[in-house]
């Protein structure tokens, strides 16, 4: 289909009250900031005119230019100028590829907005299609990321505002959408209340997953244990303090043998009072058998010094065997 | 178990019809639909669920069917080889690795077995001084497919005579009919891969009960053949200690200590790309509730010392059984050995000598 000749046609001016207001079937954006939008229509006029089509309830279904549109209605604008696509004869399909290469030269989507337009297509165009030529121009990389990107549409409107700002990433997205539903929104708030990094997402949802099966609750009741909860509300902690120690004490609760013997471990290094320019380290996991002492030192004099010191600290001889139960 | 194989479907590979294995298994399987296909290319990026256990593929395999067990330098193995004779299983526990192979869905028999087995005799005659362990229990059950496969008609009589060979057929199933009609115990060995009763029946999905393999067992047994047995994965569960003893009670009662080669033992382990799979296609297991930690080789197992205090008590408990029971631990560290069998081979040659010596104790011809 040659776009050429519409685009070149003649404006119809329209009523903005005509125009629907809900984002209709060929609306590719979400979580977008209107303001500068807004400004730039103030101060310059409307540079690039929308594209619109008739719907079945007798209003205009924005093709092209959904935020522009929502400019103009902040503005209280009545009639703006539109190519009007009623008559056109072209499919759905025809104008979601318009609405679609309208966006991709000038900005990248955030991934509600991919999951979106991935919807949109989904009834008109093959599985295979849509591997083989959408999945390349939206930057997707992977099957498994398209069935996720596609189920983003599911969550609530605050859940996808934080997935297009970016503070969460597919793959955890991913282990939400395989938690049940009543779990969800409790894992959602608390990503968003403490602000854990991509990788810190993922830690979390596997201890809490692992502790609810392991211990029989429910993830709702567990991040409403009090202990947890405390944590989101401690106001002497900063964000990041809040995140690590979420994780710290959901780590213990996980894994409560293998930190007992680290705590256990590091209480007995503390006590020894090593010098400052030494440093003793458990093998990974206590997994291999040696343990490791690490000296900075300037000078050989400085060494000879920290081994005379090393030498003569008591204690240092009770570090014990890594695999016997009590350190 | 015997009833539970249900095959609706066979895929027939481009080539397989050039092998008598073939025609057999479509004999025998006289009413199941045939679909001949080319050979497929691997599954991309597929998260189905279904492993297509319905499904049988008879393919001729162009790949290794000989192979050192994949070990690895950080932990001690024992050196077993490993004779591929298909992939995937009837049977569904939650810790099978091969859910972690989504892309080669389906049971798969390799339909060329026989006319590679001059190719891999050549290459035990090669080396007549080594003792080569073989096993065809590593990608599939033993004898789970047996009726359809025939392997216990198609290997034995291979191994006969072979002064540097034995052939294990490691099984769940209580599928030893095959291997009864057999005129061969030479140099073949039967085992079982055991567990405690609780984790038997809420993680082998579609295996036979722990005293039922006992009973094949004894049945092999009392055949002449030399058994084996392996406690792999072994599982922390509620009451642990006391499942794994009524297995070894069970295994007091229907098995002669005298005739068992070697017993295994082996912590559960696992990929980290199996948890999620097993999160999937088993939401209410609890295997994965201990404290796993990432070993050397990457894969995740249960923190040292619990390792040790179970291979401990599994040590104490078959030993006060059997003292000299062939008892070896699979894929862990010098010092596990030491610190829960209490002696160790300190390295991987060190355990292939330890078990070449118990094949050459009891096939003494």
């Amino acid at each position: 289909m040659d776009f050429r000749r519409f685009t070149a046609s003649v404006p119809t001016l329209i009523d903005l009250n005509d125009i629907d207001d809900s984002p209709g079937q060929y609306c590719m954006s979400f979580g977008f900031d209107i303001k500068p939008l807004i400004n730039s229509i103030e101060a310059f006029g409307l540079i690039n005119i929308p594209f619109v089509t008739r719907n079945g309830d007798g209003l205009m279904d924005i093709v092209a230019g959904y935020r522009r549109v929502m400019a103009l209605k902040s503005l209280k604008r009545d009639k703006i100028p539109c190519i009007d696509f009623s008559d056109s004869g072209l499919s759905t399909l025809e104008l979601l590829n318009f609405s679609l290469h309208d966006n991709l030269p000038t900005r990248t989507f955030n991934n509600v907005e991919k999951g979106m337009i991935l919807n949109r297509l989904n009834p008109y165009v093959s599985k295979r299609a849509l591997r083989g030529d959408y999945m390349p121009l939206l930057k997707i990389s992977s099957s498994r990321d398209l069935d996720i990107l596609m189920k983003i549409e599911g969550f609530t409107k605050p859940n996808k505002e934080t997935i297009a700002g970016g503070k969460i990433s597919l793959k955890t997205i991913g282990l939400i959408l395989e938690l049940d539903k009543h779990s969800r929104p409790a894992v959602f708030q608390m990503i968003n209340d403490l602000r854990f990094n991509f990788n810190q997402q993922l830690t979390f949802i596997e201890y809490i997953v692992d502790i609810s099966i392991k211990e029989e609750v429910p993830v709702p009741e567990l991040l409403d244990e009090d202990q947890l909860k405390g944590v989101s509300h401690d106001r002497k902690l900063n964000t990041p303090q809040k995140a690590k120690k979420m994780l710290d004490l959901l780590r213990t609760r996980r894994f409560p043998f293998l930190t007992g013997k680290e705590k256990g471990f590091n209480k007995k290094i503390a006590r020894l009072d090593l010098p400052k320019n030494v440093r003793i380290e458990h093998p990974p996991f206590f997994e291999t058998v040696d343990y490791r002492l690490e000296i900075n030192f300037r000078t050989g004099k400085e060494l000879k010094k920290t081994v005379d010191i090393l030498a003569r600290i008591e204690g240092l001889d009770k570090i014990e065997d890594s695999s016997k139960k009590d350190l | 178990m015997k009833a539970d194989v249900r095959i609706d479907r066979i895929l027939f590979e481009e080539g397989a019809d050039d092998y008598e294995l073939a025609s057999l298994i479509l004999k025998r399987l006289n009413r199941v639909p045939v679909e001949k296909i080319i050979p497929d290319t691997p599954r991309q990026g597929s998260d189905s669920l279904n492993m297509g256990k319905e499904t049988l593929r008879l393919v001729p395999f162009k790949g290794e069917f000989f192979k050192p067990c994949p070990g690895t330098k950080r932990y001690i193995c024992c050196g077993y080889q490993i004779l591929n004779v298909g992939t995937n299983c009837p049977m569904d526990c939650s810790y099978c690795i091969l859910q972690a192979y989504f892309n080669q869905p389906s049971l798969r028999i390799f339909v060329n077995l026989e006319q590679e087995l001059g190719r891999i005799g050549r290459i035990l005659d090669e080396h007549p001084e080594r003792i080569f362990r073989l096993g065809t229990g590593e990608f599939t059950d033993s004898l789970a497919l047996d009726h359809i496969a025939g392997w216990s008609n198609i290997l034995p009589g291979f191994f006969k005579g072979r002064k540097n060979a034995v052939l294990e057929f490691k099984t769940k199933t209580d599928r030893v009919e095959g291997l009864l009609s057999s005129p061969y115990r030479d140099r073949v060995i039967v085992s079982w891969s055991l567990n405690s009763p609780d984790i038997a029946s809420r993680e082998e999905h579609g295996a036979p009960s722990i005293r039922k393999r006992l009973q094949a067992a004894k049945r092999c047994m009392d055949e002449g053949y030399a058994i084996g047995f392996h406690f792999d994965p072994l599982i922390l569960h509620p009451k642990w200690k006391d499942g794994y003893m009524r297995t070894i009670e069970m295994m007091d009662r229907y098995i002669d200590p005298e005739r068992i080669i070697w017993i295994s033992l082996g912590c559960l382990r696992y990929v980290p790309a199996l948890k999620p799979v097993i999160r999937k296609r088993h939401p209410g297991t609890h295997i994965l509730d201990g404290e796993f930690i990432h070993g050397l080789d990457g894969k995740m197992r249960y923190f040292k010392p619990i390792r040790i205090e179970v291979y401990a008590f599994m040590r104490e408990q078959i030993e006060k059984w059997r003292n000299n029971s062939g008892l070896y631990l699979c894929m862990e560290s010098d010092e596990v050995w030491t610190k829960s069998l209490g002696w160790s081979p300190e390295r991987t040659e060190g355990l292939s000598n330890y078990l070449d010596r118990r094949v050459r104790e009891f096939f003494t011809n």
